[in-house]
């Protein structure tokens, strides 16, 4: 008897573990692939959420690929007013009719107009909510963020995911919500985003086909957005941040005609702060490595001379964009992207001490030099500039 | 009153999740907080006062082999005095187990279970543990060594995992404001180190007692070392935003992304957590339920288990109303109390014992 009451009491407990009052079924989740975040004039904010539609990858793709997956979005999007995100969120909730989950958002994109205006209220939703993740990406879209959600790219199911994967290529910045966190709140109290605008549909593709892209750095100070960076001097940025891959570097070698490009591209950085009387001084020394990729000049790479003569030209090239990035930073942004505070902070702490309230002030005036060791390691499968008659080629 | 017997060895390993279950979860942004970069620091400064209470828990327990802390009070102060030191250990120790309780259900509540009724989880976790602990101190040694696989391995896969999302360089500046930070910082881990004294609770029962203070130091050892590794892997990820995260351990699993589909690991953390507050928990309560029995002199401390159990759900509601409370409780009461009662007492009775036992050695 006492034994049958025991293996009642077991089978009674099995009914606590489906978990009790938080029981989520996968088909009562509206998954969001992407959020927008931006102001309208009337300073609400509008909140816009790509959501992913699980019919459409199963009707879409299941045939055998029948040319345009069905012509139906994987995503829809819906987006709501509100005085702040979580206002705009219950009410965005009742027009989606399952329960909002922001565990795999991945891209958080915010609008120029609200960038300007301060990013710091939002951003306490994004990390004080327990779902949007630590590691998703953050943007500032050019014009309105919704457009780049609506936006059906051919080759991704979606454009949360086209921004994504440009991000992991590390083509631009690639910022996370982690990255912000700290930027804002550690010493640099400055900030970079990935700047993003919408590619036009190719010929021949239709209306909505474009996808978004990043096109430069939004620079931000404190929480606030102060300006755009081409994309050249993003490319020297990620050089200083150490973030650089895949990339193709052209020279234009002195005495001879034509380019060298230069891909696939390594650099070590090393930033060295020294204080010396009172003067604030950031040594960068760079040490990179390339491969030849492309040759349109006559010079027959074989030869130790001509190489140092693509080598220096490397060497210039490089410190041309590194001075380019640091002099955008420092004097027309004087925002410290390029987080030489927190070098500062780690080897000179008690000086750091006494500017750190007026950082600002200081950050511009830090005197930079760069240093630019550059090789080149391999020059690919021929070793002459190809096509090129034996006699015309130039040998040193 | 208790039967059983416990090898030292399961002593050390029921008390290592006993200190390190909550102290690697909200501890490291408290520390970061006063200590900056130099927090992983403030754990070798306190582990100090664990070896300390280690020390003075083994001298008590020489001079009287076979009693715990509630009986020998009675014997080194008089019957009266006794009584009372040892009701404020009892009061003590279930008004803690009460904020375990509480932490492990607000940390389950705020992640995952964000619509369950929060008593519902904590009466859950009480009754769990009352079932081990009526299972006596044989049972409990067994589970913690059963489970004790499980609380290590997920923080090592974890370190493992985030390893190549290391900054080292978060490391810098050491010691850049002086030593004063981290010693600040050491202050509230110093109140968990404190809480090594339960060993008084299970030094009687050992097969081995001459081993006691050598695996007790050991554990002492080791949990420093557990916490000076997890506030590195705390600084390396996440620097000096630290202190601006509630569960930055959590939020370090969080960040575990390895070849872009080994993510979303947060559930490690939590098995951490859910195993190491069990056994946590129920060491504690072992200790309280033996300690009231005895304090009662009662013959067994089973028929008890469930009323106490009953008052430490209580005692987990009462004594917080929120977790704003509980945060200013761990930072600026716990350590003090913790010290007082843990330390400070033993440390004073320790000081009567040994002149009461000079005394009558030199009229004899």
């Amino acid at each position: 008897m006492k034994n049958i009451l025991h293996i009642l009491c077991i089978f009674g407990l099995i009914l606590l573990l489906s978990g009790c009052w938080d029981r989520v079924e996968v088909n009562d989740l509206a998954i969001v692939t992407a959020a927008a975040i931006d102001i309208k004039d009337d300073n609400q904010i509008e909140l816009s959420l790509q959501v992913f539609i699980p019919k459409a990858l199963s009707t879409g793709g299941g045939q055998g690929g029948s040319g345009q997956g069905g012509g139906g979005a994987a995503t829809l999007v819906r987006s709501q007013r509100g005085s702040n995100i979580s206002d705009a969120l219950s009410k965005l909730q009742s027009k989606i009719p399952r329960k909002v989950f922001w565990g795999q958002c991945k891209v958080f994109i915010f609008g120029e107009k609200l960038a300007k205006q301060g990013i710091q209220e939002h951003m306490d939703f994004l990390l004080r909510h327990p779902q949007p993740r630590e590691r998703a990406y953050l943007y500032v879209s050019k014009g309105n963020p919704k457009d780049a959600l609506e936006v059906l790219p051919p080759l991704e199911r979606y454009s949360g995911e086209v921004l994504r994967e440009l991000s992991d290529l590390h083509i631009g910045m690639q910022v996370t919500m982690q990255d912000v966190q700290e930027g804002l709140v550690g010493v640099a109290q400055a900030g970079a985003f990935p700047f993003i605008k919408i590619l036009p549909p190719g010929k021949g593709e239709e209306k909505l086909q474009g996808i978004p892209y990043i096109v430069g750095t939004a620079v931000f100070k404190k929480d606030k957005m102060v300006g755009t960076m081409s994309e050249k001097a993003t490319r020297g940025i990620l050089w200083l941040r150490n973030e650089m891959e895949a990339y193709t570097v052209i020279l234009k070698p002195e005495g001879v005609k034509g380019e060298v490009s230069l891909n696939p591209v390594s650099a070590r950085i090393k930033l060295i702060p020294q204080i010396r009387n009172d003067k604030w001084k950031m040594l960068v020394n760079v040490d990179t490595e390339g491969a030849v990729v492309q040759n349109g000049t006559n010079l027959a790479l074989t030869s130790p001379k001509s190489i140092q003569t693509v080598e220096k030209a490397y060497q210039e090239d490089i410190k041309d964009r590194i001075e380019l990035a640091i002099q955008q930073a420092q004097h027309k942004m004087k925002a410290d992207i390029i987080k030489f505070s927190k070098e500062f902070y780690r080897k000179y702490p008690k000086e750091w001490k006494k500017v750190e309230n007026r950082w600002d002030e200081v950050f511009p005036k830090v005197e930079v030099e760069v240093n630019v060791e550059a090789h080149i390691r391999r020059q690919g499968y021929i070793n002459k500039p190809g096509g090129l008659p034996e006699k015309e080629v130039k040998k040193q | 009153m208790e039967k059983g017997k416990i090898s030292s060895l399961q002593m050390a390993i029921m008390m290592y999740p006993g200190i390190v279950a909550t102290a690697i979860l909200s501890v490291p942004s408290i520390t970061a907080k006063y200590a900056k970069t130099d927090f992983w620091l403030s754990p070798i400064l306190a582990s100090l006062i664990g070896y300390m209470t280690v020390y003075i828990a083994y001298k008590l327990h020489k001079l009287y082999p076979k009693q715990t802390v509630i009986q020998f009070s009675e014997q080194i102060i008089g019957r009266f005095a006794g009584k009372i030191i040892g009701f404020l250990f009892l009061v003590f120790y279930i008004q803690i187990t009460g904020n375990m309780l509480r932490q492990y259900a607000e940390f389950v509540v705020d992640s995952f279970l964000v619509n369950t009724p929060i008593s519902l989880i904590i009466a859950l976790m009480a009754l769990l543990c009352s079932f081990i602990v009526r299972g006596g101190l044989e049972a409990l040694g067994r589970a913690a060594q059963l489970f004790f696989p499980i609380f290590t391995l997920p923080l090592l896969f974890l370190i493992i995992l985030v390893f190549p999302d290391f900054e080292f360089k978060n490391i810098f500046p050491i010691l850049g404001e002086g030593m004063m930070p981290p010693i600040k910082g050491a202050i509230v881990p110093g109140g968990w180190f404190t809480e090594f004294f339960l060993i008084t609770f299970f030094l009687p029962f050992l097969t081995d007692q001459k081993k006691g203070m050598k695996y007790g130091m050991m554990t002492v050892f080791v949990v420093m070392m557990t916490l000076v590794v997890v506030n590195l892997i705390v600084l390396f990820i996440l620097g000096l935003a630290t202190s601006f995260k509630v569960y930055p351990l959590m939020s370090v699993g969080r960040y575990i992304s390895l070849g872009g589909f080994f993510e979303h690991l947060e559930s490690a953390v939590m098995a951490i957590w859910v195993v190491g507050a069990f056994i946590k928990i129920s060491v504690f309560y072992y200790g309280i339920a033996l300690g009231t029995a005895q304090w009662l002199n009662l013959s067994d401390y089973r028929p008890i288990v469930w009323s106490l159990g009953i008052l430490l759900v209580i005692f987990s509601f009462w004594s917080l109303p929120s977790t704003v409370e509980l945060h200013k409780y761990s930072v600026g009461t716990f350590p003090l109390l913790g010290l007082l009662i843990q330390m400070i007492i033993p440390l004073f009775l320790l000081g009567i014992a040994v002149m009461r036992k000079r005394k009558r050695q030199g009229s004899e």
